[in-house]
């Protein structure tokens, strides 16, 4: 019997939405979850670090096999595999989507995690009146109201006329309200901050961006390559000209704006960035490997 | 003080407040006037429009939508772009994100507006369910998308979106998932990203199906690297790649226009039809002239700095 086969057949995984069942499965999964944090808060540090090693090996293992573990090729749903490879590797495809679900789930309860750290720090705040408190207090006002209308609005849209709601002309309150705090003030004030960078960029150029050396005219000569490149009115223009120079040289033909940013693009930069990915990918490869076998105490370390 | 201050002096401490006054009215005023300024789009952002182009009406995409407000000076305009050249074409779209609890919700906004506009030039509405589905949000894109590369179904097990007439109804009920099991039996995967899934698609589905981004300005010369090795068929970068884009939609590839004049050419591909007299224009107008007069200012700044630096050495020697 294979446990991963679920996607047609409802069964404890896969339960009909909003149903006793997979109620019953929330709150079963939820105590579960609340026995094993109990029991790992509980339990000496000299044998918890075992257990968070344990997990975590079996873990970043399943990956490991997944990638490197030869997978069935174009076996179909009616076919049995043949062989202690095949089975193997069917297997471990077959648990992937469980797999990414419980991972994903496990990453889901950092919201949760973040919510109670933010709700511990604050309140804490506001009942002693600690400096600017009153920033603490508009945090979560902001953090309730959007939850609330958030979710009010994602009610609203279970019905079977919820892709009404898709156009303006239907909403009501709560979709107004949504609509005020995540497009009106959420994500403008987001843009808002992103776009202060602009300030910081030219005034760090104008101030740091100075011809002291070799090494930094070549930087300057090139960044002013690529950018021009960039800025279409000039690029026509400038490779409009190399034309009319070139009358069909092809060598002269190379100096038009767009061939010249398009080789250093191609030649410096993507083989540089090449380069640091690939460092950053062995770096990567190595502090997986620490956290996979347990050795980064800092981390994943009970 | 300032009075003794030499020219070389004063050009190197231009107080920053005058500098960040200059870049507001820099910025702003190409806004109030928007100009068609001349562009040739680059090879990338062509092979984007081609690969857009040649998924046949019908069919159906999948399509990471990874940018919030933070990034919509770009994302937005890539976004609607796009969207707009499938939903033109007829393509469906399977959205799904994995970049950002916002994404989601974000992208349908987009998707109302552009309908809003749709119906508003008699145009037929695309409708969800039918044309598109949003599969939502998955808190863990690393291993969501490994998941895809093995099964899109299983991956999307339990994932569900709304019906008309029906509410809430697993996805894999919509009659543009019908079929559609694995990766592959997608004709393309479009990402428009303001972050690091593009990576992370390329790292694990890269050679299952077709890729194509449309990433950030800041994003464009690490994602030139998947582009050069041919793992992604195309892709749009920042502002110039938004421009290009609105550019094919008007004019098409080797397109030649009422008067034969073709503004695009390109030798990998036959004609490629664009959309002349519909709503092409977009941010990519609004904004790029506006990014002229930005970097404009930023090379202007760097050679007043660099002037005032020569002048003061040239000063000291005397």
């Amino acid at each position: 019997m294979n446990l991963f086969l679920q996607s047609k057949v409802p069964n404890f995984w896969a339960q009909p939405f909003n149903s006793q069942g997979i109620w019953m499965g929330v709150l079963g999964g939820l105590l579960v979850g609340i026995l094993i944090f109990l029991g790992l808060m509980f339990m000496p540090a000299q044998f918890r670090r075992p257990v968070v090693a344990f997990c975590t090996f079996i873990g970043g293992a399943y990956w490991v096999l997944l990638y490197i573990f030869p997978a069935p090729i174009d076996l179909q749903k009616t076919e049995m595999p043949t062989g202690p490879v095949e089975s193997i590797g069917k297997w471990l495809t077959d648990a992937n989507p469980v797999v990414v679900s419980i991972s994903g789930t496990v990453t889901a309860f950092m919201l949760g995690l973040g919510i109670f750290s933010l709700l511990s720090i604050h309140l804490k705040r506001i009942s002693r009146r600690q400096k600017d408190w009153a920033y603490s207090v508009i945090l979560l006002v902001s953090l309730v109201s959007m939850a609330f209308f958030g979710y009010a609005d994602y009610i609203s849209r279970q019905g079977p006329d919820g892709t009404k709601l898709d156009l303006q002309a239907n909403w009501g309150f709560v979709n107004y309200g949504r609509d005020l705090l995540f497009d009106g003030l959420l994500q403008q004030m987001d843009a808002a901050m992103f776009s202060v960078i602009a300030f910081y960029i030219l005034s760090a150029a104008y101030r740091a961006f100075r011809i002291r050396s070799i090494e930094a005219t070549i930087l300057l000569s090139t960044a002013l390559l690529v950018i021009l490149s960039l800025m279409g009115a000039v690029a026509f223009v400038w490779n409009d000209a190399v034309k009319n120079m070139a009358n069909g040289n092809d060598f002269l033909m190379n100096f038009q704006l767009t061939e010249i940013a398009g080789w250093i693009r191609r030649t410096f930069e993507t083989s540089s960035l090449r380069g640091i990915a690939f460092g950053v990918g062995i770096g990567a490869l190595a502090m997986g490997l620490r956290i996979w076998l347990s050795l980064e105490r800092t981390g994943g370390g009970a | 003080m300032n009075g003794q201050k030499s020219l070389g002096e004063v050009l190197q401490s231009l107080p920053k407040q005058v500098l960040y006054i200059i870049l507001i009215v820099f910025t702003s005023v190409p806004l109030f006037f928007p100009v068609k300024v001349p562009n040739q789009p680059l090879e990338s952002s062509v092979d984007l429009y081609a690969s857009l182009m040649a998924v046949k009406p019908g069919e159906t995409v999948l399509f990471a939508s990874d940018w919030t407000n933070s990034t919509r000076g770009e994302s937005l305009g890539q976004f609607n772009s796009v969207m707009r050249i499938l939903m033109r074409h007829n393509v469906n779209v399977v959205l799904y994100s994995t970049g950002d609890a916002q994404a989601p919700r974000v992208a349908q906004d987009a998707i109302a507006k552009l309908n809003e506009e749709r119906i508003a030039a008699g145009q037929k509405e695309y409708k969800r369910w039918e044309n598109f589905v949003s599969v939502g949000f998955f808190s863990n894109g690393e291993a969501t998308i490994n998941g895809m590369g093995t099964s899109v179904r299983s991956s999307f097990n339990g994932k569900k979106d709304f019906a008309p007439g029906r509410g809430l109804t697993d996805v894999y009920e919509s009659p543009i998932l019908k079929g559609r099991e694995k990766v592959s039996d997608f004709p393309l995967l479009i990402v428009v990203t303001g972050s690091k899934t593009s990576n992370i698609t390329v790292e694990r589905l890269s050679g299952k199906v077709p890729i194509a981004f449309a990433v950030t300005g800041v994003m464009g010369p690490e994602t030139g690297n998947f582009y050069q090795s041919q793992q992604i068929v195309g892709f749009a970068s920042g502002l110039k790649g938004l421009y290009d884009l609105e550019g094919l939609m008007e004019d098409g590839v080797n397109n030649p226009d009422k008067s034969g004049n073709i503004a695009v050419k390109s030798s990998k591909y036959g004609p490629i039809p664009g959309f002349p007299g519909e709503k092409n224009d977009g941010q990519g107008k609004r904004y790029y002239p506006t990014l002229h007069f930005a970097v404009g200012l930023l090379i202007l700044a760097v050679i007043i700095g660099n002037i005032g630096m020569f002048l003061s050495r040239a000063g000291g020697r005397k």
